[in-house]
């Protein structure tokens, strides 16, 4: 897998990773799926899965893939911590003038900065690692400025890597400054958690008053799980009692399982608290020979490139299920919200059909018509009340269903979604348009159903030849009659033995199944035209089962191309 | 069980003590006689606490609900420094074992059920013994007297127990457990002395709680070391006699009770009650639980803060930001200045300052109310006779305990304020909570259409003057009618055999719309509990609603049989009669002269059927004029009757259940207000 490489720069002799180009593809596919997965539902287990997903993201792009394509760039490694731990005094020792700031107040570094030597720089002038930050060339002299302007002009949008040479750094080794992994700012945390990402070699800086907080072995945790190279420096430990807290904290990690991680201990020096001192570099100086063999010697320099690369490529069996389990539990949440809609409107429009069956349609002021009917009480009046009375009925259904849909969706976490969460109140008209409401809109389609069915009448009258024209029932009258029949049930039975009576047997049979289907037809309209009202929203946000598959589908060509 | 009975004994002998000092008065919690039950029951709180550990520290948390939450789990917000390690990786991925090793003397680091458990029986066992110590026991017989909150929190907290029984029925139980607990809790310290001021010393791992409590003891109470965590267990130190009942309340043991070394430094400190607390934010959870739990039923906390940490995302987010109310019962010490030069602990100290004024935290600088926030080095002891000194007089006030609670109800009063108070704001930016004159109005009109009052009464109006018109219409007419009817049976659609009654004649569906869009209007602009009580109290009015008025409808028709006649209908009837007779004279009579009977007299005869011919229409037309008033009354009447009886209906079965749900709602919102409302 591993062969030397060529020559390059110095003396260094660089080893690389014999990567063959489809894993290279492979893992490029793998990126585009985890880029493309989305959570609009805010789940419990969303903005996790959001956050995994970034981090992967960030882990692929600044770590994995530039690691993959160019084994020979230098090793970089990223100095994290909690706030206070001395990271930034740590790494100006380490390169042995101030490159960054230190200092008393807290957050104190919030612009990230890398060190590496000059020969190296072009590896990390381009956008090779890190593309989402932009580079700032900050002259020494300029860091004040810098540093002040870091959060200001455009520092909300673009976040800055400040990049700097040092010719004391040996050759092929990078240090990355990071903002602590705890801090106030929630941008830095994030930040932080994306530079240690990027890293090859994971410096975990610590303190004798803080080696047992739990923020910080959340983080060594981690470094196990993903099988970082990993190195933890114990900093500002009184020397008195530098024996006790490094034996205790040794302990720890051996009980963490991490007991074989490198452990350096940096005593506490009136230079550590403030001012920005260096430490003599004997103090650091262990550390730096470990950082500097792992970058200079060819093999231990393959061992730690390897095994972090290996480590976060093994550490995708883990995540990419991860994340399209998030995935599924998104669609599985959005399939909830769409059956809770189907129901609603299934068990809605089986009560209509239920009710018109029984005639419910004929009660109220369309039954008080068809009582006075014909006596005191035109056709025309009987068939606007009937109509009227269609309309109330397929109304009700229709906020019916929505309470029914309303109250299921409130049980569901996934329904606070701002896509889905409605305007204003229910039936409150404000939030409505005039063409926009329920009631508007079923109006209009009774009202068209009301037409066709007098069109019908019409034409049914039409074709009746009777000898005596003066006998011919009336169009409006015939129309009346088939909607009092086809909605009045069985209370309504007059009605239907009056119309065959009017235009035969047969021609009443005729309409009043062409009636049937006509009003069969506008239900299954209505009521579909209000569920897919209901469910736009839901299906704008495009939540499908395929990215768990394509996700999944992803890995396993990556782990048969490894 | 030897624990029980300790703790018996020991609710007995507190009990005793309250039931005396409650005579006095106060009685703002339970008054009356029940009262010294109530009392017993209250001051054994310590000791259900000991039971119910594993449930309380749960809700225990402090005093925010999400905080609550967190401090069930890890901290984490999903980065990848606090990613909590999944039950994937076994064995020493385990938070727990760190917790083991950390935790040092506490017996297991197993989750608190287990370990406050087997710890605080044996508390209450050593408490009891604590208690029958002598010099105890005389001086909490002699001279307690207990915290007397003043009349505006009494008032406040009356009305969140008010508050919370007024609303019990409405809302989860989970929604109101904070607030019930800050009643508990308030009703447990005012049984407590109110000479004692309980402080906590609360910080981050290695900030130097323990150094600073030792400071101000004057004696090496607490053990300091570099081990991190050292304290494992919290550690009570009481400067006055008499504060064994508050100490018991925190579950601090008797082992871990101390004295201050006596002195002119312990008399300043007179009334302190001094707690040191375990570090927040080491990998040892307990602890956390450990502080989480007393910054509960403390009085004041002195946050201890260092160089290194004092802009910790563990203590500003969890802590400091959620006690932002607090701030008046909050001193926040930035100890180990020794560290820094001069220079730095003047900028860190500003840091620190500006820091905290983000998380909302007013400071008590100029005398005005708030946090003191002081520079000091419990090492060298620069700095800790200010605190000292901030500290005497603090107590000395006696006020913490008072200003603890208020604090706490604001906090719980801020985060009820959803439930109670009204939401999206379009109601109450309307200023009207409940139904309008309209929507009452509406809700009539759509049962009265429901009925089909309106198309009744129309009916009613037409029936009548078609009678009118049959019965004063001219005999030949009405003949030629009956004519008419019997060629053509079906065209006049007379029914045949009259209609059975209707069974459900209601338009179930208008019903329930119209119940729906009340509920609707009434539930606009209250909180979704609320909204919801409205709702269902509309949906179980409604039920059984279409019958009732299938039934009223049927009563309150008008009686079956011949609408009732005016006065002046006979006389109509007699005209068309006389017009009719005319006629029939005048032909006779023509008939007679053509026949020679009668002598030959075109005139009169002619004029006389003609009167009648002309006169029968125009007889008939009056009458019609006439019969329109009376039928359009009749009309009326029939449609009022259904109207009136479905808006009764109406009314009683859903708009009055409304209204007593909206009016329960204005109450309780009442109640909230003043609860909410400050001095």
């Amino acid at each position: 897998m591993l062969q030397k490489g060529a020559k390059i720069g110095h003396s260094s002799h660089v080893v690389t990773l014999d990567v063959r180009p489809q894993l290279l593809d492979a893992l490029s596919a793998l990126r585009e799926r985890v880029a493309a997965a989305r959570f609009p539902l805010p789940l419990a287990g969303a903005p996790r899965a959001r956050a995994n997903r970034d981090e992967l993201l960030a882990q692929l792009d600044d770590y994995l893939v530039p690691r993959l394509r160019a084994p020979e760039a230098p090793l970089l490694a990223v100095v994290g911590g909690s706030t206070g731990a001395g990271k930034s005094t740590l790494v100006n020792s380490l390169v042995g003038r101030q490159v960054s700031e230190a200092g008393v107040l807290r957050p104190t570094t919030r612009t990230p900065v890398l060190v590496c030597h000059p020969d190296d720089q072009h590896w990390f002038a381009g956008m090779r690692v890190l593309p989402h930050l932009t580079r700032a060339w900050a002259p020494r002299q300029g860091r004040e400025g810098d540093d002040g302007a870091a959060p200001g002009p455009g520092g909300d949008s673009e976040r800055l890597l400040r990049v700097l040479t040092a010719d004391t750094l040996p050759c092929g080794l990078a240090l990355l400054d990071a903002p602590d992994i705890d801090s106030l700012v929630a941008d830095n945390r994030v930040l932080a958690a994306e530079l240690i990402c990027a890293a090859d070699v994971w410096v975990m800086v610590t303190t004798a008053s803080r080696y047992a907080d739990a923020v910080p072995w959340h983080l060594l945790r981690t470094a196990k799980e993903q099988d970082a190279t990993l190195v933890t420096v114990l900093d500002r430990v009184p020397h008195q009692v530098v024996g006790e807290v490094s034996r205790q904290y040794g302990a720890l990690l051996a009980k963490a399982g991490l007991g074989d991680v490198p452990r350096f201990t940096v005593p506490e020096l009136p230079e550590s608290a403030g001012g920005g001192g260096l430490l003599p570099a004997t103090a650091v100086e262990p550390l730096r020979t470990w950082l500097a063999h792992r970058a200079q010697e060819p093999s231990s320099r393959r061992q730690a490139i390897e095994r972090t690369a290996y480590g976060v490529l093994g550490s995708l069996n883990s995540r990419m299920p991860e994340l399209a389990g998030a995935v599924a539990a998104q669609y599985a949440a959005a399939l909830r919200l769409t059956s809770a809609v189907d129901e609603a409107y299934e068990s809605e429009h089986a009560r209509v059909r239920a009710r018109l069956q029984a005639g419910a349609a004929l009660a109220g002021d369309a039954l008080k018509r068809w009582r006075a009917y014909p006596l005191d009480c035109g056709p025309g009046e009987l068939l606007d009340a009937i109509s009227e009375s269609l309309e109330a009925l397929l109304l009700c259904a229709v906020t019916a269903a929505d309470e029914h849909i309303d109250d299921a969706w409130r049980r569901e976490p996934a329904a606070q979604a701002p896509a889905l969460v409605r305007r204003g109140g229910r039936y409150e008209r404000a939030p409505y348009e005039d063409g926009d409401s329920p009631e508007h809109r079923i109006g209009m389609a009774v009202r068209r159903w009301r037409r066709e069915l007098e069109e019908y009448a019409e034409d049914e009258v039409r074709t009746l030849d009777r000898a005596d024209k003066n006998s011919l029932p009336d169009a409006d009258v015939v129309a009346a009659l088939l909607a009092t029949a086809l909605l009045g049930g069985r209370r309504a039975r007059t009605a239907g033995e009056t119309l065959a009576e009017r235009i035969g047997a047969h021609g009443a049979l005729r309409l009043r199944d062409r009636g049937g289907r006509l009003l069969t037809d506008y239900l299954d309209k209505v009521l579909g035209a209000e569920r897919e009202r209901r469910l736009a929203p839901l299906d704008a946000l495009d939540v499908n089962p395929e990215p768990q598959a394509e996700l999944i589908a992803a890995l396993s060509v990556l782990q048969k191309e490894r | 069980m030897t624990a029980v009975t300790a703790v018996t004994g020991h609710t007995d002998h507190t009990g005793d003590l309250e039931r005396t000092d409650d005579t006095e008065g106060t009685g703002g919690t339970a008054g009356g006689p029940g009262g010294a039950e109530s009392t017993e029951s209250v001051a054994s709180a310590p000791g259900m606490d000991g039971d119910a550990g594993g449930v309380q520290q749960a809700g225990d948390g402090e005093e925010n609900g999400n905080h609550a939450r967190e401090a069930e789990g890890v901290w984490d917000d999903g980065l990848i420094a606090r990613r909590v390690v999944p039950g994937s990786s076994p064995g020493n991925g385990d938070p727990r074992t760190v917790a083991e090793v950390l935790a040092g003397s506490v017996a297991s680091g197993s989750p608190s059920a287990v370990s406050t458990a087997t710890e605080r029986p044996s508390s209450y066992g050593d408490s009891a013994a604590y208690d029958t110590r002598p010099p105890y026991e005389n001086s909490t017989a002699t001279q307690d007297t207990t915290v007397v909150y003043e009349g505006a929190l009494r008032g406040r907290l009356d009305a969140l127990r008010e508050l919370i029984g007024l609303s019990r029925t409405r809302l989860d139980t989970g929604t109101l457990a904070e607030a019930g607990r800050v009643l508990d809790e308030a009703a447990a310290r005012r049984r407590l002395s109110d000479r004692h001021t309980v402080v906590a010393l609360a910080g981050a791992t290695g900030s130097g709680k323990s150094t600073l409590f030792n400071a101000l003891a004057g004696v090496m109470i607490s053990e300091t070391g570099v081990r991190r965590p050292t304290t494992a267990a919290p550690i009570g130190c009481s400067w006055t006699d008499g504060a064994a009942g508050l100490l018991d309340r925190l579950g601090i043991p008797g082992r871990l009770r101390r004295r201050p070394l006596p002195g002119a430094d312990a008399q300043v400190l007179q009334g302190l009650v001094l707690v040191d607390l375990p570090d927040h934010d080491s990998a040892a959870g307990d602890h956390r639980e450990h502080v989480d739990r007393i910054l509960g039923l403390v009085d004041a906390v002195i946050w201890v803060v260092d160089p290194e940490k004092y802009a910790d995302a563990m203590l500003h987010e969890r802590y400091l930001r959620p006690l932002a109310g607090h701030a008046e019962v909050m001193f926040v010490v930035l100890n180990q200045v020794d560290r820094l030069s001069g220079d730095a602990a003047d900028q860190v100290l500003d840091d620190l300052r500006r820091l905290l004024d983000e998380d909302g935290i007013a400071l008590g600088e100029h005398g005005e109310p708030g946090a003191t926030v002081l520079a000091l080095s419990a090492l060298t002891g620069e700095g800790v006779g200010d605190l000292r000194e901030a500290l005497s007089q603090f107590t000395r006030e006696r006020g913490a305990a008072a200003r603890r609670v208020e604090a706490d109800l604001d906090a719980a009063a801020a985060r009820l304020r959803p439930v109670y108070a009204a939401g999206v704001g379009s109601a109450s930016a309307r200023g009207a909570i409940g139904l309008s004159e309209e929507a009452r109005e509406e809700f009539s009109d759509r049962l009265a259409e429901a009925v089909g009052a309106a198309a009744a009464g129309q009916a009613a109006e037409r029936a009548w003057r078609r009678h009118a018109g049959k019965a004063c219409s001219s005999p030949w007419l009405r003949l030629w009618r009956w004519y008419e009817t019997q060629r053509f049976p079906h065209s006049t659609g007379r029914h045949v055999v009259a209609p059975p009654a209707d069974e459900e004649a209601t338009a179930r569906a208008r019903v329930e719309h119209a119940v729906r869009t009340v509920a609707e209007e009434a539930a606009t602009g209250l909180p979704t509990p609320w909204g919801q009580a409205v709702r269902e109290a509309a949906a179980r009015g409604a039920q059984g609603l279409p019958e009732a008025l299938d039934e009223l409808a049927l009563r309150a028709a008008l009686p079956d049989g011949r609408p009732p006649r005016p006065g002046w209908w006979p006389v109509a009837v007699l005209a068309q009669a006389v017009m009719t007779l005319l006629q029939v004279v005048g032909g006779l009579w023509l008939v007679g002269q053509i026949v020679g009977v009668v002598e030959p007299n075109l005139g009169v005869p002619v004029l006389l059927m003609a009167l009648g011919i002309v006169g029968g229409p125009c007889v008939e037309w009056a009458s019609g004029m006439a019969a329109r008033g009376p039928a359009r009354r009749y009309g009326f009447e029939a449609e009022r009757r259904l109207r009136e009886a479905a808006a009764g209906c109406g009314r009683a079965r859903v708009l009055d259940p409304v209204a007593a749900e909206l009016l329960r709602y204005r109450e309780v919102r009442e109640q909230y207000v003043r609860v909410a409302q400050r001095g």
